[in-house]
C-alpha cells in the first residue's frame, strides 16, 4: 500500500457518452490514485452516476478510455469489470432485501472464491467465507445485526449494509454512489465514520451531493458540473473557488 | 465470528427472524421427505393396481416438479415450454430403443443427455431475455417442437404415438423386467430419491447461494462479478434435465410416447404445481403434484371440468399465501418460533 501510493490506479482518458444528442459526460480525463479518499460534487445532471456506470461497464462508453492499473477496461461486461476489482454501491439502495445481512456479504465473498459452482459442498461449512464475513460485519458496525433480514434494517444501516457488500467483494477500488441519501441526520455520522473507515482499507471514490458533507470529508474533491471536470482540489480550495460557488449558488 | 452465528438456533438477535439459508436448510422439508420415502417403500408391495399406478405418477413427476423448482424457485425464470425437455425425455427413450437397441440404462442416458443438449441450444437464446420474452420465447419453443411432433408421423408416430417394448433394468447381478410393476416402482422411487438429494444438496451448496442471491437481486449479483448468464443456464439446463428424466421414466410407464409429451399441459403443469405447493422450497412442488393427480384421478371421475376446481384452489392459496402451501406452513413456523422467542 505504502508504496503504490499516489500511483494512478484509475484513469480515464477523454471519456464521452452521450444518449442521442444528450452528453452526459462530456471528455472527462480523470485519475485517481492509490489509497485516496475522492469525493465526487456536483449538481444534479452533472453526469456523476453517469460516469460511475461507464467505469463498471453498466454503460458504454460512446468514447474514450477507462484504464484500472494501466489496463483498459472500458466495454467489458459489470462481472467482469468487478472480478477487476472495481465494486460500487448504487444511488438508490440496491441489496438482497430478504437475504440477511450475513447472507448479503456472503454472496459477495463468494464470488472471489474458487467455488461458487461448486454444487457438493455446503455452503454453511466453509469456514473462510464466514470468518471473513463476521470481519466485515465488524469493520461496519454490523455485527450484531448479522442475523437479521435486510429489508427490515433502518434506512441508515441499508446504506451501511450496501458499503458491506460492495466490500465483500475485496475491491482494489471503492465507489460509492450518493451512500448518504436519504439517511437521517441521526445515523448520517455513523455512515461517514464507516466510510473513512472503509476507504482506509481501499482507494475509495464517493459521490456526494451535499457540499458540506463532501467537504468534511478527509480526500481531494474533484467537481462534475454539466458533463465536464470543471474543477479539484482539496476541500478549503474548492470552497473558495468562485466557479464553484457560482454552481451551487447563483445558477444552480 | 463463528459461523454458527449465522445458524441461528433459537434466533440469536432479533427475534427469530431467520434468513433464507434457513429456511432452505429446513430440517421440517427434510423430515418429511424421508417419512415418505420410508412409507413408500414399506407400502410398494401392498398397493393396489389402481393406486400403484396414482402413486407413480405421482412420484415420476415431483422429479419434473422438483427440477422446474431450481429454474422457476431458485432463479425466478418462468419458462412455459418445459413440455418440450418432458418430451424429449420421452421419445430419447422410445426411440432409442426403437431405432438403436439400447439397453435400459444406455436408452435412459440417452434421453437425459438429449434433454441436456435441447435445454443448452435453447437456453443460449432465451436465457438471456429478460421475463415476459423468456416466457414468450420458451412458449414459442415447446410449440415448434410440438407442431414438428404431430406431424413428423414417420419419426414420432404423431398423435398416435410409437408402443415400445422397453429392454428389462440389468443391475449386473441381475436383470428385471419392467413389466413387473413392483420393480417400475422401486425404479421410480430410486430416481425420486436422488433427485431430491441431489437438488437438496445444489441447493445448500455455494452454487445454490448464487442462485438464490439472482433470484434476490440480479443486478446487484452481476455487480458482485457474478456472470448471472452462465449461472441462469445452469439452472436452466439443470431443469431440463430432471424434466427429461422424468418424461423418459413417464415413457417407460406407458412403454409408449406420443406427440402429447410436448403439448401445453406438460408445460403449465409444473408452474400450477409451484404456485400450488409453494416455489423454492423443493418439496413444495411435490405437493402440487399429489394435489393436481389426486384432483385428476379421483375428482375427475365425477366431474369432467375438475380444472375449474383447481383453478378456485389456486387462487384461493395465492390468495391465503403468495408462497403457496409448504410457504404457508413454514411462515407460521416462523411466526411460532418467533413469538416463543
Amino acid at each position: 500500500m505504502e508504496k503504490g501510493r499516489g500511483m494512478k490506479l484509475l484513469e480515464t482518458v477523454g471519456l464521452t457518452m452521450s444518449f442521442g444528442g444528450l452528453v452526459a459526460l462530456d471528455d472527462v480525463d480523470f485519475s485517481v490514485g492509490k489509497g485516496e479518499l475522492r469525493g465526487i460534487i456536483g449538481p444534479n445532471g452533472a453526469g456523476k452516476t453517469t460516469f460511475f456506470n461507464v467505469i463498471t461497464g453498466y454503460l458504454k462508453p460512446t468514447k474514450g478510455k477507462t484504464l484500472l492499473d494501466g489496463e483498459d477496461i472500458s466495454g467489458l461486461p459489470p462481472h467482469t469489470i468487478s472480478q477487476r476489482g472495481i465494486s460500487r454501491t448504487f444511488q438508490i439502495t440496491n441489496i438482497f432485501p430478504e437475504m440477511t445481512v450475513y447472507e448479503s456479504i456472503w454472496a459477495g465473498i463468494n464470488s472471489r472464491t474458487k467455488q461458487p459452482w461448486n454444487p457438493f459442498v455446503r455452503a454453511d461449512t466453509i469456514g473462510d467465507i464466514s470468518r471473513k464475513a463476521g470481519e466485515i460485519c465488524e469493520l461496519v458496525g454490523l455485527s450484531d445485526k448479522m442475523n437479521l433480514v435486510s429489508e427490515n434494517l433502518s434506512h441508515g444501516d441499508q446504506r451501511v449494509l450496501e458499503i458491506a457488500i460492495a466490500l465483500s467483494t475485496d475491491p482494489i477500488l471503492l465507489l460509492l454512489d450518493e451512500p448518504t441519501q436519504g439517511v437521517s441526520p441521526k445515523e448520517i455520522d455513523n455512515l461517514l465514520e464507516v466510510i473513512e473507515k472503509v476507504s482506509q482499507v481501499t482507494t475509495t471514490i464517493m459521490i456526494e451531493h451535499d457540499m458540506n458533507i463532501a467537504l468534511s470529508l478527509s480526500g481531494t474533491i474533484t467537481v462534475f458540473n454539466e458533463g465536464r471536470i470543471i474543477a479539484g482540489g482539496s476541500p478549503s480550495e474548492i470552497s473558495e473557488s468562485e466557479e464553484v460557488q457560482e454552481i451551487y449558488l447563483g445558477i444552480g | 465470528m463463528e459461523l454458527r452465528d449465522s445458524s441461528p438456533k433459537g434466533g440469536v438477535i432479533g427475534g427469530g427472524i431467520q434468513g433464507i439459508s434457513k429456511r432452505i436448510g429446513s430440517k421440517l422439508s427434510l423430515f418429511i421427505f424421508f417419512v415418505v420415502v420410508i412409507v413408500l417403500i414399506l407400502i410398494g408391495p401392498v398397493l393396489p393396481p389402481g393406486l400403484m399406478s396414482l402413486v407413480l405418477e405421482m412420484m415420476i413427476l415431483s422429479i419434473f416438479a422438483m427440477g422446474y423448482d431450481i429454474l422457476l424457485g431458485y432463479t425466478e425464470q418462468c419458462s412455459l415450454g418445459h413440455s418440450l425437455f418432458f418430451g424429449v425425455g420421452a421419445y430419447g427413450i422410445v426411440l432409442s430403443v426403437l431405432h438403436l437397441n439400447a439397453g435400459f440404462w444406455v436408452a435412459l442416458l440417452i434421453a437425459v443427455a438429449l434433454s441436456f443438449t435441447f435445454a443448452f441450444l435453447e437456453g443460449l437464446i432465451s436465457v438471456r431475455l429478460s421475463e415476459a420474452y423468456f416466457v414468450i420465447i420458451t412458449a414459442l419453443f415447446f410449440s415448434i417442437f410440438y407442431l414438428l411432433a404431430l406431424s413428423m408421423t414417420w419419426l414420432t408416430g404423431g398423435d398416435d404415438g410409437l408402443s415400445v417394448e422397453i429392454p428389462p433394468v440389468s443391475l449386473g447381478f441381475a436383470s428385471f423386467s419392467i413389466y413387473n410393476s413392483l420393480v417400475n416402482f422401486y425404479l421410480v422411487l430410486f430416481f425420486l430419491i436422488a433427485t431430491y438429494i441431489i437438488l437438496a444438496r445444489i441447493v445448500s451448496s455455494p452454487l445454490g447461494r448464487v442462485f438464490i442471491s439472482i433470484r434476490e437481486n440480479q443486478e446487484r449479483a452481476r455487480f458482485l462479478g457474478y456472470n448471472v448468464f452462465r449461472y441462469k443456464l445452469a439452472a436452466f439446463i439443470l431443469s431440463a434435465v430432471f424434466a427429461g428424466l422424468s418424461g423418459a421414466l413417464y415413457a417407460i410407464r406407458l412403454r409408449y410416447g406420443n406427440a402429447d409429451f410436448f403439448s401445453f399441459m406438460w408445460s403449465v403443469n409444473p408452474i400450477v404445481w409451484s404456485l400450488l405447493g409453494g416455489m423454492g422450497t423443493l418439496i413444495g412442488p411435490c405437493i402440487g403434484v399429489v394435489i393436481m393427480s389426486l384432483f385428476q384421478y379421483y375428482v375427475s371421475a365425477w366431474w369432467s371440468q375438475y380444472l375449474v376446481i383447481v383453478g378456485v384452489l389456486i387462487i384461493v392459496v395465492l390468495r391465503v399465501s403468495p408462497k403457496g402451501i409448504v410457504g404457508y406452513i413454514k411462515s407460521k413456523r416462523e411466526e411460532a418460533l418467533s413469538g416463543e422467542g
